[in-house]
């Protein structure tokens, strides 16, 4: 599903990226943990051309998403992606900012994408949220939106930056139970996350990031119990002893 | 009296006019302007600081009588429509451009992970918010070019304050000049009020 060879980001000098390897199969859950400034929502922002990569290659149902004569705007229908600060579209009602990319880049006919809407704010516990603006949405009711917002373009992946950081404790599990809802049917997954509880329970694989690389890989709970690499013994000892 | 009243209809007229022409032109320049090719911005930069760099009454004298030398006869309306809005549209530009940059670039990537290309962001997501926000300033600059208008009585457009002063030279006193200024009084007044209530009602979502 998606395959990443050799990926490099430079930001001027600062290399953020070194040299990643990565595979993604079909319905799995990967999840992507480590400190800030580990490279790991870049990994991400990569994957839908947000940013470009410096070296390397990542394939998505086998397109070069890197090849310049790749056109962007049809790879990013097919990888949904949730941001960190919601990102919704504050002057548009919940039910539009669904609605929108679907009638303006899919073309899809507005009744029918209504409709749809619908039905993914029903999905999402919000349907009688429909005609509500952003503003007056809780941040954990904006991010199931945007979670919905993301579907509505019938995605093959769902790309997920650090999606629950920005919210109220007590909003968290609403988010992460449509996320759990999502794994459950078999949808494609990268999450970056800091829920070590949701990467243990939801997450197939886990990828542990340090410093632009991919230092360990394995079974979620492996990785927590038996972590094997230094720098993600510290990691873990620093968070889990909290827990 | 009904004699600088038509002259205020002119006034109100050219100043419609050339708003209509320099919000859309103000805006392509802004789009140019924060273009992601070199050329397209250096080009809008350039035609901004040279236009904002002049007095106003020069340009308009420049384009009517220019024009006129190079076989382009333009009437005294379309070119004071035209300097005027070469003028304002560069000040306009900018504050377009303020607009657009001031929206969180947040709403531009989201827009494109939906695959949104470039334009399509603009026109949904960026322009709609970036409106909202710079229609006090754009208010605020109509009303200044409500009272500019007055600066194309140098090409003899029989504008309110051309007529006031032609009324001043037959009848030898300054009165005209009082019946002038009421006129345009009684326009920026209600609209400098119009702005005020509008800032008060786009800012109470904030």
């Amino acid at each position: 599903m998606i395959k990443i060879v050799g990926l490099r980001k430079k930001f001027g000098h600062h290399e953020v990226l070194k040299d990643i390897d990565l595979e993604v199969k079909p319905s799995e859950v990967l999840v992507v943990v480590g400190p800030s400034g580990s490279g790991k929502s870049t990994l991400l922002r990569c994957i839908n051309g947000l940013e470009h990569a410096t070296e390397g290659q990542i394939f998505i149902e086998g397109t070069d998403i890197t090849d310049s004569k790749v056109d962007i705007n049809q790879i990013r229908q097919k990888v949904g992606m949730v941001f960190q600060s919601f990102n919704l579209f504050p002057h548009l009602t919940a039910l539009r900012n669904i609605t929108l990319a679907p009638i303006k880049v899919k073309k899809m006919d507005p009744d029918e994408a209504s409709e749809k809407a619908l039905k993914l704010l029903e999905k999402v516990g919000l349907k009688d949220k429909a005609n509500a603006y952003p503003a007056h949405l809780s941040g954990g009711q904006q991010q199931r939106v945007a979670i919905a917002r993301a579907l509505a373009m019938d995605p093959d992946v769902m790309l997920f930056d650090e999606v629950t950081s920005a919210l109220d404790p007590e909003l968290v599990k609403e988010v992460l139970d449509t996320m759990k809802d999502l794994a459950r049917e078999g949808m494609t997954m990268i999450v970056v996350t800091h829920e070590m509880g949701f990467a243990k329970e939801v997450g197939d694989r886990l990828i542990f990031m340090d410093d632009g690389e991919i230092v360990e890989e394995g079974l979620p709970e492996t990785v927590f119990t038996r972590p094997k690499h230094p720098r993600t013994k510290e990691f873990f000892s620093k968070i889990l002893s909290h827990i | 009296m009904p004699y600088l009243l038509k002259g205020l209809l002119m006034t109100i007229r050219l100043a419609l006019v050339s708003e209509a022409c320099i919000l859309a032109f103000g805006l392509i320049v802004a789009l140019l302007r924060i273009s992601r090719i070199r050329i397209f911005r250096a080009a809008a930069a350039v035609y901004i600081d040279v236009i904002r760099g002049m007095p106003l009454i020069l340009q308009i004298v420049i384009i009517y009588f220019g024009l006129g030398h190079l076989g382009i006869g333009l009437s005294k309306f379309a070119a004071g429509v035209l300097a005027l809005t070469i003028c304002y549209a560069a000040y306009e530009a900018e504050i377009f451009r303020a607009g657009i940059l001031s929206i969180h670039k947040g709403q531009m990537e989201a827009a494109r992970s939906l695959g949104m290309g470039y334009f399509k962001a603009m026109r949904y997501i960026i322009l709609p918010q970036a409106i909202r926000r710079v229609i006090p300033p754009l208010s605020n600059e109509f009303i200044a070019l409500l009272k500019d208008t007055s600066l194309v009585s140098v090409i003899a457009l029989s504008e309110v304050f051309q007529r006031g002063r032609e009324l001043m030279g037959t009848k030898a006193n300054v009165t005209p000049l009082v019946g002038v200024a009421i006129c345009y009084l009684i326009v920026t007044i209600p609209l400098m009020r119009l702005v005020q209530r509008t800032e008060k009602w786009l800012s109470r979502g904030d």
